[in-house]
């Protein structure tokens, strides 16, 4: 051959370079980089896209964080869940607690001039009752909504439902412009009174989302940047990456990628909003009648050593508990939380005055990313001897599983939310986790009595909790920390019972 | 030549019917309620019910496919359930980001991978071992692997790149080539060192026949001998392995797209799978499927313009 060393070896030089240059573009690529450095520019690296920019389609937590930019609510939650006013200037419930008179402000506008009224208010509560979005439930004991005049609305309840005002802070009380609401052109472009109207043009559906502040805004206070950008970065590492890069300056991460960013210096906000636990559904036996007795329940609570499963497992991040109403709802007691302690002793002797010591087998579908997790839990139940077997990883049916019956009982994590909205999540005969419809009288009594109890809502509903949690119909094993990341350019206020926080909570860092 | 591509265009429509009925019929039997996963926990038995006559989930299997089919051919595929957006539309927006990324790594590869290829082939010795362990070492060493080294090396320690894609309407050209330089290079590196190996093997294969000896023989040179002969005899093996790699890719790119949060088919189809929105699903399939008719056709065409023996045969 004819081809030298040297040929040869630049044939091998030029293709490596051909890869290089080819492709490599130029130098100087760190100066376009940054999306959200500069002071008035907000970048959040966000889970998924929302699906519709309809406000009736909105969902609770970080699915709640994007129509917040474009909407405001009736009611504010400030970051500790306490409710203030927004749209709505005051609101009083009747004597019954079954009628809601809201007060409106009157110096509203949405993004396409439209004016903000109680006839807008009205149709929208309207819209959110019948436009079949994941939240609907919010207002289903709202029977109409009646307008007194230009600036009062009522709203009527068949029954009394104390977490009606927590809703209209929520997906429920989101206002759209009243001539946009149920139209095409609403679903990929938002039109609310917002502090942020979006840059269509500068969006990419499930890339980002790009808004600019709003001209005119009615509440400066809400309105701290004058850019915002939401970056949908589905995979955790992508958003530690970008993180700690400097694309975007906060986002939500897990333990284990939270190292990579605590070594980058960024900043962590914790903050509790699920319980991570085992759901004993079949407290009725009707598909394992061991799971019928309560000592059997209440030994699967004392097999855990919840402690050092969170110590090993989670990396200290999270709460021992054994209660699985969360600590912000009012439900929540300090005699509760460790009712429970790890006495394996105490197990099996439960195990053998239930008579089903030895015979006792759960079955449990496996949950994604927590296989170790419930590695542990088989372990620790067969030292009492207790058989946990996991099953096939749950798919895209669960819902309709665990509606189903299919779970005799499950290992999940839940969001801990207001009262009523964790009774009916969990506890209630319409709970989709209570699917084998169990009840008692007493418990009935003690729901009804939350129910209607307006203000004490949440102290009454301490006694559905100490009812679920003596009578244990789950095995909570912890409150797990949401590690909520941000760099040095931005505050972040955690925002109570979500993972996420409120789109007002951010600020720039002076 | 219009014959054979006729009928290959042809048995390729087959193809497409086949695997549409196949994975609508799949999809459809095997995802349970649909309409609970689009409204979430809270929803009740009633919104349900009303979700699933909405999205069509009361008609029989057959109806609801030839109601697709139909839409399918007059370029309809639907609209996700989840998002409302048109099926076209998604495709539409993110196709380009995949293939720009796959072209450009696959046009790379080719080069890269004949050149080193042919170097080994032709002047063995070092130059061949070296190849051969490369291949070695590129082989076990998966894509991804590669993207998470290069994003920590070169854009959190050095910068040089974006860590996650920066591609935006807002954004110039120049976005596109700082955003794709990494995937497209944590791509190429399996397909260079693979392809190489197997260029490799099919010109020593074809220096090692009859009738380069008897070329030698004639007192014709080296140089024409490999380009205007062995060259020739070897690219249809060459091209069949980077059609193959091509297709591979498009699975692998799925992953590379994850990493830098490329707007492409990847993660369109990863969430559309996992929610289980049909709609979008089986457009993606459709797209992989025409990619790789398309392929397997230009492969063909251009192996039977290249060697007449293929045409014949």
């Amino acid at each position: 051959m004819k081809l030298g060393p040297k040929a040869a070896a630049a044939a091998i030089v030029l293709s490596a370079s051909l890869a290089l240059t080819a492709c490599g573009g130029g130098a100087g690529a760190g100066s376009n980089a940054g999306g959200g450095t500069a002071v008035t520019a907000l970048t959040l690296g966000t889970l998924r896209d929302i699906t519709s920019w309809d406000p009736a389609q909105a969902h609770v937590g970080h699915a709640l964080q994007p129509y917040q930019a474009a909407y405001d609510s009736l009611i504010l939650r400030e970051p500790d869940g306490k409710l203030s006013p927004m749209l709505a200037t005051a609101w009083k419930y009747n004597e019954t607690n079954t009628k809601l008179t809201v007060d409106l402000r009157t110096d509203v506008t949405f993004s396409d001039g439209a004016k903000f009224d109680a006839t807008a208010a009205k149709a929208n509560l309207d819209h959110f009752k019948k436009a079949n979005g994941p939240q609907m439930a919010q207002l289903s004991s709202v029977s109409d909504i009646a307008v007194v005049d230009e600036d009062t609305i009522d709203i009527n309840l068949s029954a009394a439902e104390p977490a009606l005002e927590y809703f209209l802070s929520q997906a429920a009380g989101l206002m759209g412009s009243p001539a946009a609401l149920g139209t095409d052109g609403i679903k990929t472009v938002p039109v609310g009174s917002g502090p942020y109207v979006m840059d269509k043009a500068a969006s990419v559906k499930d890339s980002q989302t790009v808004f600019t502040a709003r001209e005119g805004y009615w509440n400066k206070d809400l309105q701290k940047y004058k850019k915002l950008t939401l970056k949908i970065l589905i995979d955790p590492t992508a958003r530690t990456n970008a993180l700690v890069s400097g694309q975007i300056d906060a986002t939500l991460l897990d333990p284990k990628n939270g190292k990579q960013a605590e070594g980058a210096k960024m900043k962590l906000e914790t903050n509790q909003v699920d319980w991570s636990g085992l759901l004993l559904l079949d407290r009725d036996g009707a598909k394992n009648p061991a799971l019928a007795n309560v000592k059997v329940r209440q030994a699967i609570n004392y097999a855990f050593d919840r402690k050092t499963i969170l110590e090993q497992v989670m990396l200290g991040q999270g709460t021992p508990t054994s209660q699985p109403f969360g600590k912000d709802s009012g439900a929540w007691t300090e005699e509760l939380e460790n009712y429970y302690s790890y006495d394996p002793t105490k197990a099996k002797q439960l195990l053998k005055e239930s008579g089903f010591e030895g015979k006792v087998t759960i079955d449990v579908p496996t949950l994604p990313g927590a296989e170790t997790l419930i590695s542990v839990l088989q372990q620790q139940l067969a030292d009492v001897g207790i058989t946990l077997k996991p099953g096939a990883a749950i798919t895209n049916t669960f819902t309709a599983d665990v509606a189903a019956q299919k779970y005799h009982a499950l290992f999940f994590n839940l969001f801990q939310g207001e009262p009523t909205v964790a009774i009916d999540q969990i506890v209630s005969t319409k709970a989709l986790y209570n699917p084998f419809k169990n009840t008692t009288p007493e418990l009935e009594a003690k729901i009804a009595a939350v129910r209607a109890g307006g203000q004490d809502a949440g102290t009454l509903a301490q006694e559905v909790n100490k009812y679920v949690v003596e009578q244990a119909w789950f095995a909570p094993l912890f409150r797990v920390n949401q590690m909520y990341y941000h760099n040095d350019k931005v505050n972040v206020t955690p925002q109570a019972q979500q993972a996420v926080p409120s789109i007002y909570n951010y600020s720039p860092a002076k | 030549m219009i014959k054979f591509i006729a009928k290959r265009l042809g048995s390729g429509l087959v193809v497409l019917f086949v695997v549409s009925a196949l994975t609508f019929t799949l999809l459809y039997t095997s995802s349970g309620s649909i309409a609970r996963n689009i409204l979430g926990d809270q929803a009740t038995p009633e919104q349900v019910a009303l979700k699933e006559q909405e999205l069509g989930l009361d008609q029989p299997l057959v109806t609801r496919y030839f109601a697709w089919l139909g839409d399918a051919v007059s370029g309809n595929l639907g609209a996700s359930w989840f998002t409302s957006e048109p099926v076209a539309n998604s495709l539409a927006t993110r196709i380009p980001v995949t293939m720009t990324m796959v072209f450009t790594a696959m046009i790379l590869i080719a080069i890269c991978a004949a050149l080193i290829g042919v170097a080994a082939a032709v002047k063995r010795g070092w130059v061949d071992r070296v190849v051969q362990i490369g291949a070695i070492v590129g082989d076990s060493i998966p894509g991804y692997v590669i993207g998470v080294f290069l994003v920590t090396i070169l854009a959190i320690q050095l910068g040089l790149f974006p860590a996650t894609s920066t591609i935006s309407p807002e954004v110039g050209p120049e976005a596109w080539v700082y955003s794709m330089t990494l995937p497209v290079i944590a791509l190429l590196i399996n397909g260079v060192t693979g392809g190489a190996q197997q260029i490799r093997s099919a010109v020593i294969k074809q220096l090692e026949r009859d009738y380069v000896r008897t070329l030698r023989s004639r007192g014709i040179g080296e140089r024409e001998i490999l380009f205007k002969h062995v060259l020739r005899s070897a690219a249809p093996a060459g091209l069949t392995v980077l059609s193959l790699q091509l297709i591979g890719m498009l699975g692998g790119v799925v992953i590379i797209e994850q990493i830098f949060a490329l707007p492409g088919m990847g993660p369109l189809a990863v969430t559309a799978t996992g929610q289980s929105d049909l709609p979008v699903v089986m457009g993606v399939v459709m797209y992989t499927v025409v990619v790789v008719i398309v392929v397997n056709l230009l492969v063909d065409i251009l192996n039977g313009w290249l060697n007449p023996k293929v045409r014949v045969s």
